[in-house]
């Protein structure tokens, strides 16, 4: 079987994963496997929400019947995937990452998190370094990449560093890390937007509209 | 005339100084979006949001719809000018705007999208102030049965109004439904699909979502592709149409209001496919339809009015029923839960001076905006000069601070990152995002009305076909459903969207 439309290719997996996760954590992993989880002694695999009646709707219901929906039209997508008439050229998906790429970003994020969280308590140390290391792993391997990773870890770079940090300097290095995913990089002009947009947004959010921030180092208090 | 005093007292409302000045900055704000291209009503009203909190719920309201209205005036400028939708409702403005605009008419062409704008304004205005208050007495007697019913239909067109594949698109309403129900289930109090994460038991702020899903994707999007921007400001020239100018525009505008009006109130419906209906009618009636594409009059006239028109006629649905017909209303209604206000019929009633202030504060905002956009058109061309690697650190720093600032936890830009990738994937696999984010305000509603009548009919589900108007909403579902899937209909949809495509 070819696939002629990859869009639609991709787009019916995700809608199916998607939906049978919706069904699956609502209703609960089926029997056999939560015995043969409880039999390897990892203990016991939480067993879904309550369903109900259609009279008393339990909380399993409506998820199960949207889940169940979704991942029949997602297979139907799917399947259009391998029949499609229209120019093949044209439905290439033109993603900037393989499919390689986004698992190791997603483990990426999610062993680093639980790390963080068994080791300090709080997956936010994961978080932030996950970020970094996608960011710096974009910017060296994947440049076709750079545009959405920088610019999600722009964020991520703010939001974890703006409490130790402060606002002007977590913004200066949003700005930086932000024009870094463009096509154009000019260190002088980014260095002008980066110091008025922390000025500006100094004098209008935390002057102006009095939000709780830090404006410097928590460490210069 | 009850209507008259009403109008009166609303515009008692909105002229006050305070609420004046709300209208001015949502409608400067509107235009200043507008203008600038890859920066979407729905990404600024979202990044708004958490601003509201600190305003009065008139003041918010009417700065927040201003940006709505507002954003129709200033995307036909980038369109007239540098042929660029500054938003995708102006598209089609592009086809002979910017033509004229070649041809060294770009004042003409911008006066013509201003007073037809404004016409359409006006006269929509009053068509919300006529048609609201009926329908908000009608919704008063609808019970879960009908409600559930009224928000399948609404769902059902949103996604058939969307472009691109139908089944994708419902496909995005359910995963939007499914996303919705994340966090603690009212009924029961148990913590639905929350992985342990105790920031997810309120659920997903809808913030979050709106900006990760256009604001973050738009972005990304828009940096994968070489930035290309040629702007025609070499000489806007004489602002006035002529004679003939006036009279072949006059019946596309009135057409346009007309169109647009009506498109503006289906579920669904707003500002973009109100200006492809009107292009495509004024293709259709013209004597001359030979000079489309190449700068006729009509083809700006007749689709700017319209887009003003459903822009502010799609506010019909949510101030009497509490539904949203668009993304920009979804995120309307969110504006008003964070102020106290529970959308439905009764805020009407119960609230009068927020229902008929927001009503007047429409057309003193287009009057604002004809003045904003006519003589002050240099400033807004001078703003099409900002390169877009400029732009886009500010937007997100904006965006980044407004979604921290929700709960100042970090842990909201996790997840509006987590929506980024979402909706950057979304938008290459051709899903639209906007029958999600309604699917995703939905979600709850839905599901609370779904139990409540199946509660009241003892599990029969029947009883959706059994009242009338539930029964109504749902044959009206499904005839859509059936008539889009019909071979010969579905290809005239494509071709309708097929502009669309290259935005």
């Amino acid at each position: 079987m070819q696939i002629k439309n990859e869009k639609d290719f991709w787009a019916g997996l995700m809608f199916m994963g998607f939906g049978l996760a919706a069904v699956t954590i609502a209703v609960g992993p089926p029997a056999f496997l939560v015995a043969a989880w409880k039999s390897m002694g990892w203990g016991n695999l939480q067993y879904g929400y309550q369903m109900g009646t259609a009279v008393r709707m339990g909380p399993a219901y409506f998820p199960t019947m949207l889940g169940g929906l979704l991942a029949f039209l997602g297979f139907i997508v799917f399947l259009r995937g391998f029949f499609s008439e229209l120019p093949p050229e044209t439905m290439k998906a033109n993603l900037s990452f393989g499919i390689l790429d986004f698992v190791v970003g997603v483990a990426l994020f999610a062993g680093l998190g639980y790390a963080s969280k068994v080791m300090f308590k709080s997956g936010d140390y994961g978080m932030l370094a996950a970020s970094v290391i996608l960011a710096v792993l974009s910017f060296l391997f994947r440049p076709k990449t750079k545009p959405l990773i920088l610019i999600l870890a722009c964020g991520m770079v703010f939001a974890y560093l703006l409490k130790p940090l402060g606002l002007v300097l977590a913004t200066i290095l949003l700005v930086f890390v932000a024009a870094l995913g463009g096509h154009e990089y000019k260190t002088k002009e980014v260095a002008i937007v980066a110091v008025v947009l922390s000025i500006f947004s100094v004098v209008v959010f935390v002057y102006g509209l009095t939000l709780p921030f830090q404006i410097w180092p928590a460490a210069f208090y | 005339m009850e209507i008259l005093s009403n109008l009166a007292l609303g515009f008692g409302v909105a002229l006050s100084p305070f609420n004046l000045l709300m209208c001015l900055v949502g409608v400067v704000l509107g235009t200043l979006i507008g203008v600038l291209p890859g920066v979407g009503p729905v990404a600024t009203i979202a990044m708004l949001l958490p601003i509201t909190f600190n305003l009065n719920p008139i003041g918010a309201l009417i700065m927040l719809a201003g940006i709505y209205y507002g954003a129709q005036y200033g995307g036909s400028t980038t369109a007239i000018l540098v042929n660029l939708p500054g938003e995708s409702s102006s598209v089609v403005t592009c086809l002979d705007g910017y033509q004229m605009a070649r041809r060294g008419r770009a004042g003409p062409a911008l006066a013509t999208a201003a007073i037809g704008s404004f016409f359409a304004g006006t006269i929509s205005t009053l068509v919300v102030a006529l048609f609201a208050p009926p329908l908000a007495e009608v919704a008063l007697k609808f019970g879960p049965s009908e409600y559930f019913s009224l928000m399948v239909l609404g769902l059902v067109a949103a996604t058939v109004l969307a472009s691109g594949s139908l089944i994708k698109a419902i496909s995005m309403v359910l995963l939007g439904l499914l996303l919705g129900l994340v966090g603690t289930d009212v009924n029961s109090g148990v913590l639905r699909f929350a992985f342990g994460v105790s920031e997810l038991a309120d659920g997903i702020g809808f913030v979050v979502v709106a900006m990760g899903m256009f604001g973050l994707a738009e972005i990304i999007v828009n940096l994968e592709q070489k930035e290309a921007r040629e702007v025609f400001t070499s000489k806007v020239g004489r602002l006035m149409p002529s004679k003939e100018d006036f009279k072949r525009m006059t019946p596309a505008i009135l057409r346009g209001t007309a169109l647009g009006s009506a498109l503006g109130i289906l579920p669904g419906g707003g500002a973009l496919l109100s200006s492809f209906a009107a292009y495509t009618v004024e293709k259709k009636v013209s004597r001359y339809p030979a000079e489309f594409g190449k700068g006729a009059i009509e083809g700006v006239a007749g689709p700017e009015a319209a887009n003003n028109a459903g822009a502010q006629t799609s506010f019909i649905p949510l101030l009497t029923l509490g539904i949203p017909g668009n993304a920009v209303m979804a995120l309307m209604i969110g504006a008003m839960m964070i102020q106290g206000i529970a959308p439905g019929p009764q805020v009407m009633t119960e609230r009068p001076q927020l229902f008929w202030g927001m009503i007047a504060s429409m057309w003193i905002g287009n009057l604002m905006l004809v003045v904003l956009n006519l003589p002050m058109i240099g400033i807004w061309i001078k703003l099409l000069t900002v390169p877009y690697r400029i732009l886009y650190p500010t937007i997100l720093v904006f965006m980044c601070i407004g979604v921290f600032s929700l709960s100042n936890n970090p842990f909201d830009v996790l997840i509006m990152a987590f929506f980024g990738v979402l909706g950057y994937i979304c938008a290459k696999l051709a899903c639209e995002p906007a029958p999600m984010i309604l699917g995703f305000i939905l979600g709850p509603l839905m599901e609370e009305n779904l139990r409540r009548a199946m509660l009241l009919s003892r599990g029969d589900p029947l009883v959706f076909f059994q009242k009338p108007i539930s029964a109504t909403f749902l044959t009206l579902s499904i005839v859509l459903l059936v008539v889009i899937s019909l071979p010969a209909l579905r290809s005239k949809r494509e071709e309708a969207f097929a502009g669309d495509e290259q935005k």
